[in-house]
């Protein structure tokens, strides 16, 4: 069913990833972001994933819904590993066999190695924080653009909803596609074309229910006076404490780490 | 045909952390000439069930079979054999959804009535599809030259939800199953609907299925019930048997439908009147016990 896609949904747990601010989890991902593309050989990939496998411990999420959530950037990952091993030219390459090189081999991997934990960092704060939490956590990073008008506030909100919406949506579409099929509808035969047609009773439902459902919200807003100009006060109030002041810390203790290892081992790229 | 679960389980996102138990071995039998109602509260399974009822969710565990159709995993195998099994079955069980009308999404009404039929039958075609869509409108209480060329969408709430039935009876299904029919409607639309079916039973149908909150329609139009709750149908029984029992019904959270009222304020001051809580049997009872 499309409702088991698990595709950026929160696991809810106690732990203290999952306690942490939710600006500190941004701003410590675009780190680890930036950690990944910093790093110039596989010592330095031991000790991402090392920590990877550390974090994921620590918030308590199963290392399998991590990597389920790698299947869904797994053709890319292929993609472009195929693409590498292919197009990758150096000065004088060592041939293993056919036109592969052990260059190109190894600078693929790399890649390879580089997106995969691209996801897994994400993927680890989308588990370990609330749709809400993340919204507010980018408005509150995003709070200093307000100074040139650009109106963060709006953008948190229509971000928040359409996180509210899609699970919603997800079942709906599950619903009318159950209402469709006991009417003979067939969506699993014939060609793409066909298929693509045949989804057509689908989306049409779906459509209109969204119009639906975003007049109720707009109405719904309306009535209770809702403004975006006017000062509001927030109910879960974001607050960094010590778990992210240690974060912070460790997270500069492996950049440290990695960095040394640049130096000391040589890079590969 | 006779419709038969045995064992019936069920589990919602099996192999993941969210995963609910939704179906704990249900066990019943409706039978071929039933007017059967299902009622439990929320969250019970009922939904859960029916959708078993045409394959929309296949038999994970237990037994399920409707009429000659054996849904049951053993038979689910070969997958093309079963999945043409599947097809004879949603011909032959109809299901209406609850809230329909959100289903429908062709241009014309016309065009929407006949998807089954162009899903289950491309054969039939012009003046023949044209009668068949005759029929189910006028089945289901609307014109057919007024709103054969409307959009669905410039309806009313009820015809959207009788254009949606006209839409699953067009196939002249066996079983028509229907979940909450008459939620969201207003009290003449609902007497209407439930007139509609009361009216098809036994004519074009021959078995109705009905998920129902509301006791006095159940009460009023089926002849056996069986009352869910988490996951288990707890009693299977007929309309008299059900009623009778208030503990057991206030146990599982259940209403008692007006007639049941009326019945137990009665006894309370010392009338005991057997009824079959069909409110006009009621009355002409309360009548004679009042003059004799
Ligand atoms: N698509 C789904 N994914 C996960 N769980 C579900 C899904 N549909 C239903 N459930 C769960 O399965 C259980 C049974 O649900 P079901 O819809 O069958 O109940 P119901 O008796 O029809 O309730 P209601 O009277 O509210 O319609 C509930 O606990 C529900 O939360
Ligand atoms: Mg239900």
């Amino acid at each position: 069913m499309l409702s088991d896609i698990t595709f950026g949904q929160y696991y809810p747990a106690s732990s203290f990833v999952h306690k942490m601010d939710a600006r500190i989890k941004l701003l410590l991902l675009i780190a680890y972001i930036v950690l990944v593309f910093v790093v110039k050989n596989f010592y330095g990939f031991l000790v991402v994933y090392g920590v990877l496998l550390f974090l994921t411990l620590l918030a308590k999420v199963p290392i399998t819904s991590l990597i389920k959530s790698a299947s869904a950037v797994v053709f890319i990952i292929i993609f472009t590993f195929i693409l590498n091993i292919f197009f990758y030219k150096t000065n004088n390459p060592t041939y293993l066999f056919w036109i592969i090189t052990k260059e190109a081999l190894e600078f693929s991997t790399f890649m390879a190695l580089r997106l995969l934990a691209l996801v897994f960092f994400s993927m680890l704060l989308n588990l370990t924080t609330t749709p809400v939490a993340l919204t507010d956590g980018i408005e509150s990073l995003l709070k200093p653009l307000k100074v040139i008008k650009f109106p963060v506030h709006e953008l948190a909100l229509v971000m928040s909803i359409a996180l509210r919406f899609i699970p919603i949506l997800m079942s709906e579409a599950d619903r009318i596609i159950m209402a469709q099929k006991a009417r003979g509808a067939d969506f699993e035969s014939g060609n793409l074309l066909k298929r693509a047609k045949a989804m057509l009773p689908v989306l049409i439902p779906l459509l209109i229910s969204s119009f639906r459902r975003a007049e109720e919200l707009g109405d719904a807003m309306d009535s209770r006076c809702y403004s975006s100009s006017s000062k509001r006060t927030k109910f879960r109030k974001l607050k960094a404490g010590w778990r992210d002041l240690v974060a912070v810390i460790f997270t500069a203790i492996i950049f440290t780490a990695v960095i040394l290892l640049n130096n000391y081992v040589g890079g590969l790229v | 045909m006779q419709i038969i679960s045995k064992g019936l389980k069920f589990t919602y996102n099996k192999k993941t952390e969210f995963k609910r138990q939704a179906l704990n071995g249900v066990d019943l039998t409706i039978n071929e000439g039933d007017f059967f109602g299902i009622i439990g509260q929320t969250g019970s399974g009922k939904s859960t069930f029916i959708e078993h009822l045409n394959g929309l969710i296949p038999v994970e565990s237990g037994e399920l079979t409707i009429g000659e159709f054996d849904l049951s995993v053993s038979a689910q195998k070969p997958k093309k054999a079963y999945k043409e099994r599947l097809k004879l079955l949603r011909r032959k069980v109809g299901m209406v959804f609850q809230y329909p009308e959100y289903q429908l999404f062709a241009e014309t009404v016309f065009e929407d009535v006949a998807f089954g039929i162009k899903n289950f039958f491309p054969e039939i075609e012009g003046e023949q599809l044209a009668l068949k869509v005759k029929n189910a409108l006028e089945l289901v209480g609307l014109n057919y030259y007024e709103v054969k060329d409307k959009s669905p969408f410039e309806l009313s709430g009820g015809q959207k939800r009788r254009v949606a039935i006209a839409g699953v009876l067009v196939l002249e299904p066996e079983v028509l199953v229907l979940d909450e029919p008459v939620a969201g409607l207003d009290p003449v639309g609902k007497r209407n609907l439930m007139e509609l079916l009361h009216s098809l039973h036994g004519t074009v149908l021959k078995t109705i299925v009905i998920v129902s909150h509301d006791m006095d329609e159940v009460s009023e139009n089926c002849n056996r019930v069986a009352v869910f709750s988490d996951g288990v149908a707890v009693k299977v029984d007929t309309i008299e048997n059900i009623f009778a029992d208030v503990d057991f019904l206030v146990k599982h959270g259940l209403e008692l439908p007006l007639t049941a009222k009326i019945k137990e304020d009665l006894k309370a001051v010392g009338v005991d009147i057997i009824t079959d809580y069909k409110i006009d049997n009621l009355i002409e009872k309360i009548y004679k016990n009042y003059k004799g």
